[in-house]
């Protein structure tokens, strides 16, 4: 099956990442890469990963965004998890899941301000 | 029909692994549990789908629905024809894993349903039940 499409966007230095629905493993790991690829290309400070229509937070995909935001930080950027519902919150905490040192917010405009996003598209440290 | 419904769901690649997260989450909704818990079972079938896919490479979900008395809930069961599991009980800890894997599926998927059987036999298969019930 085809892989579901990821978009990437460029946010003045951040880079702005809907998560599909319901991503296949493989998804998942093509969205890793990808990441990681624009966050060179663009030279990002950040990353905003919305997943706010995830329905299924399982162990492979929380292990796999954990990995990313320690990849980003590596590379000099800062992650936040933006959206997620409250039934895949729930259900993530009692799977004992936690995604490494993401930031998180409750949503994208949120996601955005606590990187710090300035007119200039500078980040303040 | 009015009896208990059910189903199987055979699993050979990884793609099933979403299409079991589909089965289920319309089994569960269509049998009325609430979002939470339709998020909750459809965790556990997704860790324990990729349980089968990881260590066994094919197996089968079977899902029907329970009527105990006034009770109603879904059974899943994944049975699987793998390596079997030599220490269940070292399975069940949180962290522990053969493979590379969290060793996360088994104990956060006991912890997100209300029951959870294992049979396993080295060299035969694994077959891991779980159930939830209803709340009224």
């Amino acid at each position: 099956m085809a892989l579901e499409s990821i978009s990437v966007i460029k946010l003045r230095d951040l880079l702005l990442v809907t998560v599909p629905p319901d991503p296949d493993d493989e998804t998942i790991a093509a969205l890793q890469e990808q990441v990681l690829q624009a966050m060179a290309r663009h030279e990002a400070k950040g990353l905003v990963l919305d997943i706010s229509t995830i329905q299924t937070l399982d162990s492979f995909f929380a292990r796999t965004v954990a990995e990313t935001v320690q990849m980003v930080a590596l590379m000099g950027g800062r992650t936040v998890l933006a959206g997620m519902r409250a039934n895949v919150a729930v259900t993530a905490t009692q799977l004992g899941l936690t995604v490494g040192n993401a930031l998180t917010a409750l949503d994208i405009d949120r996601a955005l301000d606590l990187l710090n996003a300035t007119p200039s598209g500078k980040l303040r440290v | 029909m009015n009896g208990p419904h059910q189903s199987e769901f055979r699993i050979t690649s990884e793609n099933d692994i979403v299409m079991a997260r589909k089965v289920v989450r319309e089994a569960s909704t269509a049998l009325g549990f609430g979002l939470t818990d339709v998020t909750r079972i459809v965790t556990a079938a997704s860790e324990l789908t990729r349980n089968i896919y990881h260590y066994a490479k094919s197996g089968v979900m079977h899902w029907r629905t329970l009527n105990q008395g006034v009770r109603v809930g879904l059974e899943l069961s994944f049975e699987d024809n793998g390596p079997g599991i030599a220490d269940i009980e070292k399975a069940m800890e949180p962290g522990y894993s053969t493979g590379e894997g969290l060793g996360m599926g088994l104990p956060g998927s006991k912890r997100l349903m209300d029951e959870m059987t294992i049979e396993s036999t080295v060299g035969k298969g694994t077959t891991v039940i779980v159930r939830k019930w209803l709340k009224k």
